[in-house]
């Protein structure tokens, strides 16, 4: 996690394609990003990647443009989205970067900082969706949750895709792994949400988005 | 052994090894005792057990055997075995040469065996045991020149081991570069942390020896002699006094590559664009107070219009530095742009370091810096010209330039000659060439292909065309040899030496390199090296007051003998010499310095009325050699091919071949030379008169990444053996049938294919015709 006792720190701005500041910024600020500094640039990470092709750049690419300063480029990839968490990268870093957990605390940091907004991107509607499932039922409920994510794009499309899915449905209901019926729920929902906002006060208070 | 001793050879065969099954034992017997006339000669299982020396030192001891010819292994094994306090061996190489790489019992390898043997009853013939050249007293003074990290540990390190030493400073204070900077890179463990700054009490501790006599303010202007008896000239403030030394270190240190040709980079637009030696000041004094700090590594280095070697140590500098700043000031940054990041040893735990604390690393070229320190660069991991804005300090990393000149003095009369000619791999010749085409005078170029490479009129070609000094400045030593007052060096100023395998020696016997001087080192290599160096010195010395060779002939007492009555006065002895050993007298004679050779034979080579030669290696021995091998007659099938190979690397790397049971053509009669520079012209016309069908000559590498022992010696012969195409020409045989070939001593294969490859092309070109005449 990124470092409690430093104080707020904005994200730096200059206006310009390049910025020498963003990169210090990531290493004090996103989870993971202490350890940036000791990548050497070997390609590990994007060469082991099993959807390097779906990213924009691989997270080798990546980390360079971080220490060359590209702000608006990097927070407005769509690598971090694109992880699947498989940790492949992870454990084959010779030099020890969590790859996976910085891709991951740059998403949260390109969508606070708004360039990536639901409207935008496929990948930030698809976590929408889960978040507003995890937040109502404690759980991921593959119905409401699939609907919701597919009703963002609007009726026509939510229909169209629903439909498309309509096999995948009746297996999973046919070997059990879909059910009718209300949502399963945790117990204590309200304590979660308590929980989340919790967490997302102080998230807010640190980086001063 | 004295010319009056009747020489009493004994031929000692062993059939141990596989030698027993692969030939007969017998018949060399037979041949030994009756064509060849030895009187004793006697077989052994294994000769080098107890029992089988003790056969040999018994008939040397009743004086019945004078010379010891062992048919055996190779001369490069069990010498130590076979030795008996002074006796003559003569190794005829039966085991790796002929059993181990011929199949056993056949004809061939058969006869390949007996001229063996024949080749060492021949050279027991001419060879005697060879007298000291030691004569006079010695000095055990060793002078130290320069006192810097590594002139002050190499003065410190000869003073422990019992010697007295002259340390003499150019300047007014011992230290050189060290006491301009702040702190060191790691050299101890866990070389992760910038390190304090030892040189103060280096300095004290020198200081404080009374072994050591600190001259400050000195330079040498005269260095006369030979090891063991130089007669140096030093003068302090301008008074001169005569010193007798035995050995020098060469430590002059190095200089910062000259930042104002660098304008591309920005240097003089702004006073935040500093080379790392200016930041090193900055940081001596206190805290830079720089937030944003970029560091351009190879800033004037591997760079054609430059320095166009890699200095080594910048990159582990610009750590350091950025180390620095960023754990002085936590919101400071620093960014290190390379294009390769050296960092050898135990550097690489510093860069990690660095790393650790934040400095950012970036790949790419820089292509401008301009007056409001914005560095662009071009990034070659995202493909992208980049430019850093922001930047309050720009820092360059510049190289370093030897010291192998005295930039506070004026250069010698014949210097810059020397310097250029000296240059290795360019040979006078080459240079001559060069400068005329660099005039524009395309006709010089015609006259100066003419001279062959080393002769007088090459050189006299050189000076003619009066070419700038390659490098400012006078001589470090001002040596008063024939060769000239330099030390030879490399093409970018760098002390010449082999490189890999006898690092601190010179050119010049008896002093030594170590330090920036040599090769581009940080202050712990520094200290290394002059460890190193005073070792290599007082080996010198001592081997000098004992008449023996240094390097790579270690023990050598032989050395080569003029023969002033037939010399001809023509110089190429003095002027081919690598180590500067032979200078003339005021009629042109050559007069040697035993002390100074190194015995390698490139002016036995070289003398064209061959009246060069040692005791115990001489152009009359090795004719004797060729002319006794049997030459079988055009009719049976069975060509002859003289192999002439470098004893250093040729000779081990065809042993290896029989080591590693590589087969070769057994067509092959070795003979092992001192260096390919020793092997005369002579050799390869008595050969092909013998009949003989082809010769190879097989040495070491030569040219900028040359491997010869010698330095010069592969690439003098290389330069001789051009020339013996034409006369072959004139004599209606093939130029095919002289080769040359270049080898290492890992090439086992390598030299039984080039073998095997050269029989079958002599059989595709036909049988010498004058086989039989």
């Amino acid at each position: 996690m990124p470092d409690s006792s430093s104080s707020v720190m904005p994200l730096p701005d200059n206006g310009n394609k390049y910025d020498l500041n963003f990169a210090r910024w990531v290493y004090k600020n996103v989870n993971g990003g202490d350890k940036l500094s000791m990548c050497m640039q070997c390609g590990m990470c994007s060469g082991s990647c099993p959807i390097g092709t779906e990213m924009d750049h691989g997270p080798r690419k990546l980390f360079m443009m971080i220490r060359a300063g590209m702000k608006d480029a990097v927070l407005s990839s769509n690598t971090m989205y694109n992880c699947t968490s498989c940790y492949r990268c992870v454990v084959r870093c010779p030099r020890g970067v969590p790859v996976t957990y910085i891709l991951q605390d740059l998403g949260r940091v390109a969508v606070q900082a708004g360039y990536a907004e639901a409207k935008k991107t496929d990948n930030a509607r698809f976590a929408k969706a889960f978040n507003w499932s995890t937040r109502a039922f404690g759980r991921t409920d593959e119905r409401l949750f699939t609907l919701k994510y597919y009703l963002s794009f609007g009726i026509v499309t939510a229909i169209k895709k629903a439909m498309a899915n309509m096999p995948i449905a009746l297996g999973l209901l046919k070997t059990k792994r879909m059910h009718f019926g209300a949502p399963h729920r945790i117990k204590g929902t309200k304590d979660l949400r308590a929980i989340l906002d919790k967490a997302r006060a102080i998230e807010k208070s640190k980086q001063g988005f | 052994m004295n010319e009056q001793m009747v020489r009493k050879p004994g031929v000692y065969l062993c059939k141990g090894c596989g030698i027993g099954e692969g030939v007969s034992v017998d018949a060399l017997e037979q041949l030994a005792t009756g064509d060849l006339k030895i009187q004793t000669c006697r077989q052994h299982d294994t000769l080098c057990s107890d029992e089988g020396v003790q056969v040999i030192a018994k008939d040397i001891a009743d004086g019945t055997v004078n010379q010891a010819i062992i048919g055996a292994c190779s001369s490069r094994v069990m010498s130590d075995r076979f030795n008996f306090n002074g006796t003559q061996v003569i190794r005829a190489n039966l085991r790796e040469q002929v059993v181990w790489s011929h199949p056993a019992g056949d004809e061939d390898t058969q006869m390949l065996a007996a001229d063996h043997l024949r080749m060492g009853v021949a050279q027991a013939s001419k060879t005697s045991a060879p007298g000291t050249a030691a004569e006079g007293d010695f000095s055990r003074t060793i002078l130290v020149v320069g006192g810097g990290t590594a002139g002050l540990t190499a003065a410190k390190e000869a003073a422990a081991t019992g010697h007295d030493v002259i340390l003499a400073e150019r300047s007014d204070k011992l230290g050189g570069w060290a006491t301009k900077f702040s702190k060191r890179m790691p050299h101890l463990p866990p070389y992760r942390d910038p390190q304090d700054n030892d040189i103060d009490a280096l300095i004290a501790a020198v200081e404080t020896t009374s072994a050591i006599t600190v001259m400050t303010d000195t330079i040498v202007t005269r260095t006369e002699g030979s090891p063991g008896k130089f007669a140096v000239t030093l003068s302090k403030g301008g008074t001169e006094q005569v010193e007798m030394i035995g050995a020098i270190v060469v430590a002059t240190g190095w200089r910062p590559y000259d930042a104002t040709k660098l304008g591309h980079l920005g240097y003089g637009a702004s006073p935040d664009v500093v080379t790392g030696v200016e930041l090193e000041a900055k940081l001596k004094a206190g805290p830079v107070g720089k937030k944003a700090v970029a560091f351009i590594q190879c800033a004037g280095s591997r760079d054609p219009d430059h320095l166009p070697y890699c200095s080594s140590v910048c990159c582990g500098v610009s750590i350091k530095q950025a180390l620095q700043i960023v754990e002085a000031d936590p919101d400071a940054m620093a960014y290190i742009i390379f294009d390769e990041l050296r960092t050898p040893g135990t550097a690489e735990e510093f860069y990690r370091q660095a790393q650790e604390a934040g400095v950012i690393f970036m790949k790419g070229k820089v292509s401008g810096v301009d007056a409001n320190l914005c560095v662009t660069y071009n990034d070659e991991l995202l493909g992208d010209d980049i430019p850093l804005e922001g930047l309050d300090m720009v820092v360059l990393a510049t190289g370093m330039v030897p010291n192998s000149t005295n930039i506070e003095i004026d250069a010698a009369p014949s210097g810059a000659d020397q310097l250029l000619n000296d240059i290795n791999p360019l040979s006078p010749f080459d240079r001559a060439i060069t400068a005329s085409v660099a005039a524009g005078d395309a006709d010089a170029v015609e006259v100066k292909k003419a001279p062959p490479t080393g002769s007088v009129a090459a050189v006299e070609a050189v000076e003619d065309t009066a070419i700038e000094a390659p490098f400012p400045g006078g001589p470090i030593l001002n040596l008063q040899y024939r060769q000239g007052p330099h030390l030879p060096v490399l093409a970018d100023g760098f002390a010449d030496s082999h490189y890999i395998c006898f690092p601190y020696e010179t050119r010049r016997t008896g002093i030594y390199t170590c330090g920036p001087v040599r090769r581009p080192m940080d202050m712990s290599e520094s200290a290394e090296d002059a460890t190193g160096a005073v070792l290599k010195a007082i080996q010198s010395l001592n081997n000098a007051s004992e008449g023996q060779s240094v390097h790579p002939r270690v023990g050598d007492l032989s050395f080569p003998k003029f023969g002033l009555d037939i010399c001809t006065k023509c110089r190429r002895c003095t002027v081919e010499c690598p180590f500067g050993a032979i200078d003339e007298d005021k009629n042109n004679f050559p007069i040697l310095n035993p002390s100074r050779c190194r015995r390698c034979g490139t002016c036995m080579g070289a003398c064209p009325v061959r009246t060069i030669n040692f005791d115990n290696y001489s152009v009359q021995m090795v004719s004797d050699m060729i002319g006794a091998c049997e030459i079988p007659d055009e009719f049976s099938g069975k060509p002859r091919i003289l192999v002439l190979a470098c004893e250093n690397d040729a000779y081990p790397a065809l042993d290896m071949a029989g080591i590693n049971r590589h087969e070769y053509s057994p067509y092959m009669r070795i003979i092992p030379v001192r260096c390919l520079g020793s092997v005369t012209t002579l050799w390869i016309s008595t050969a092909l008169e013998k009949g003989y069908d082809g010769v190879m000559l097989m040495g070491c590498k030569s040219g900028d990444d040359y491997q010869c022992h010698f330095v010069k010696g592969s690439g003098i012969a290389q330069e001789r053996m051009s020339k013996v195409g034409e006369t072959l020409k004139s004599l209606m045989l093939e130029e095919e049938r002289v080769v040359v070939e270049e080898v290492s001593i890992a090439d086992s294969k390598r030299v039984a294919e080039l073998l095997t490859r050269f029989s079958d092309k002599i059989t595709e070109i036909g049988f010498n015709p004058f086989k039989g005449f």
